[in-house]
């Protein structure tokens, strides 16, 4: 049992994103939970509720008042700003993500990249931030609203296609940072947008996975570029990266990121003996595995796991599969709730 | 309406073709006796008559029994592959009568005609009729077929020999997985793909 008073949702989030104490440990979706079945709860089912701000404030609402999350995270896929700025997006049905179609890049190189100056007014930009002011309205200081601004690296692979943009990483260590600076004006812009609109707190994914790039290569492109984000966005930033990523941590650690959203690839216990209280860490609930396949009793003892290494905020490792069945998501509050009684 | 307990959800149709595209669930409800659920959060005009339609095929192609509201065998087992089966095949129908399907079917690989032979306490015989190429192997794979998609039991020495758990006859649900035991591989792949659509990967993935 904690010595705080009961807190709202939105103070005990922000509390636990700046390591202060809480009452309790508090559930946070930095990423999508929506599901095919609360789309048709609450009648916003994809593609159209990635796309109409009144659907999408619908559906993340869900998230908070059906789940019992303590966030509503409006932005579930990662494509909103890169259609913005021209990237061809494959909308897909209800029951699939939406994907910018990286095979057929927008930019080649450096000179190519050009952001359209009104890329914020672009419908898909919009969406995003009329949907926050919808739930900073309806929701205000109850809970707390995080919205997503994608980081360069992932805007990279959205324009120029993942295989391009990592060749070039390689061959053209220059011209890499060049784009990636470039490319910084968005998630800058975008974020700040999100603020005005009302978000509480960003989730910054840049997707420099573990599968694909190296602890070093975090070091060298994207250390200090995270840490401008942190002075130019004013309030917290979750960064997301999937995959094993114990190889960064530390770099990740120093970036003054209040969060880091870590995949279940990542032992809690070691996760946590790298990042310290330099860093909260969020997640890491398996989303394949455990929480599309299995059921509550899994959920529970994932959930049990991070509360006892000290991970200050407990959710899915990234967006949940859509088919994800709705008794393994309010089994995490559930538990945590529990395990703080105990 | 709002999120409710519905029990363990064990099967979903997550757009449903014959019906604004509504997900649809089936759940076995909390209890002793296996009993399940069909249910969807939708709030469409006729929802629920829909709902009422795959209970009623189910009940028909599963020979299950409902109660008004809960789904259940005869024999009081929970049978969940072959109940989950009954449902996905239930929700591929869009509407109008719904009739139990034979105890035989084409194999289309062989042209054979194979038939289950009911012999009593649940067991089933699997026999073919005509002449093809390999005959004995494709009464094998039926069997097994029948075996993997209705948790039987393959009965030890025989090839062409399964039978229910619950040792007693389910007629109409050995109609409805014989026409696809004789490709199951098909069918696991078609619901591997099915099933992983709606999980989001990294863009370094897709």
């Amino acid at each position: 049992m904690s010595d705080v008073a009961e807190m709202k949702p939105r103070d005990r989030v922000l509390a636990a994103l700046k390591r202060e104490p809480v009452d309790r440990t508090p559930t946070c979706n930095p990423t999508s939970v929506a599901t095919v079945e609360l789309m048709d709860l609450v009648d916003a089912p994809f593609p159209e509720a990635n796309r109409d701000p009144e659907l999408m404030a619908r559906l993340a609402a869900t998230g908070y008042t059906e789940l019992g999350f303590d966030t509503i995270m409006p932005v579930f896929s990662i494509i909103q700003e890169s259609s913005a700025v021209g990237c061809k997006i494959q909308w897909e049905q209800k029951d699939n993500w939406p994907t910018v179609k990286m095979r057929e890049p927008i930019w080649e190189k450096l000179d190519d990249i050009k952001i359209p100056t009104d890329y914020l007014l672009h419908p898909d930009a919009q969406c995003v931030i009329k949907a926050i002011e919808i739930l900073k309205r309806e929701y205000g200081d109850e809970v707390a609203i995080i919205g997503k601004t994608m980081g360069p690296w992932s805007l990279a692979y959205h324009c120029m296609g993942v295989e391009p943009f990592l060749l070039m990483s390689l061959d053209d260590p220059d011209q890499t940072k060049r784009i990636l600076e470039k490319l910084k004006q968005i998630t800058v812009e975008f974020g700040v947008a999100q603020i005005e609109a009302g978000a509480d707190a960003l989730t910054l994914p840049d997707h420099a996975t573990g599968d694909l790039v190296s602890g070093e290569y975090y070091e060298r492109y994207l250390r200090e570029l995270h840490i401008e984000f942190v002075e130019k966005i004013p309030i917290p930033l979750i960064l997301h990266i999937c995959g094993r990523t114990v190889d960064r941590m530390d770099y990740i650690a120093q970036t003054g990121m209040s969060a880091f959203h870590y995949d279940s690839k990542n032992e809690p216990d070691e996760s946590i003996a790298i990042t310290g209280d330099r860093i909260s860490l969020v997640g890491n609930i398996n989303n394949p595995e455990t929480l599309f396949s299995k059921g509550p009793e899994a959920v529970e003892a994932e959930v049990t796991k991070n509360l006892e290494a000290g991970v200050q905020l407990i959710g899915p490792e990234c967006a949940i599969p859509l088919q994800t069945p709705i008794e393994n998501l309010t089994v995490i509050p559930d538990t945590v709730k529990a395990w703080h009684k105990n | 309406m709002s999120v409710q307990k519905l029990g363990q959800r064990i099967e979903l149709i997550s757009m449903d073709p014959h019906f604004h595209d509504i997900s649809i669930g089936l759940y076995r409800a909390e209890g002793d006796s296996p009993k399940f659920r069909v249910h969807s959060y939708s709030g469409k005009d006729g929802a629920q008559e829909r709902l009422g339609f795959i209970r009623d095929a189910m009940v028909v192609l599963g020979g299950m029994e409902d109660d008004g509201e809960l789904l259940s065998f005869p024999c009081g087992h929970a049978h969940t592959a072959s109940v989950k089966r009954a449902f996905l095949e239930a929700g591929k129908l869009s509407s109008g009568d719904v009739v139990a399907k034979p105890l035989n079917t084409i194999d289309k690989k062989s042209e054979l005609t194979m038939t289950a032979e009911k012999l009593g306490d649940g067991l089933y015989g699997v026999t073919a009729e005509g002449e093809a190429k390999g005959k004995e192997r494709r009464i094998k794979v039926v069997a097994n077929g029948l075996a993997k998609l209705g948790e039987m039991i393959l009965v030890e020495g025989r090839d062409d020999h399964v039978q229910f758990s619950c040792q007693q006859d389910h007629d109409a649900l050995t109609g409805l997985l014989l026409v696809r035991a004789p490709n199951v591989r098909a069918l696991v792949r078609e619901e591997q793909m099915a099933s992983s659509r709606g999980v989001l990967s990294a863009p370094s993935q897709q």
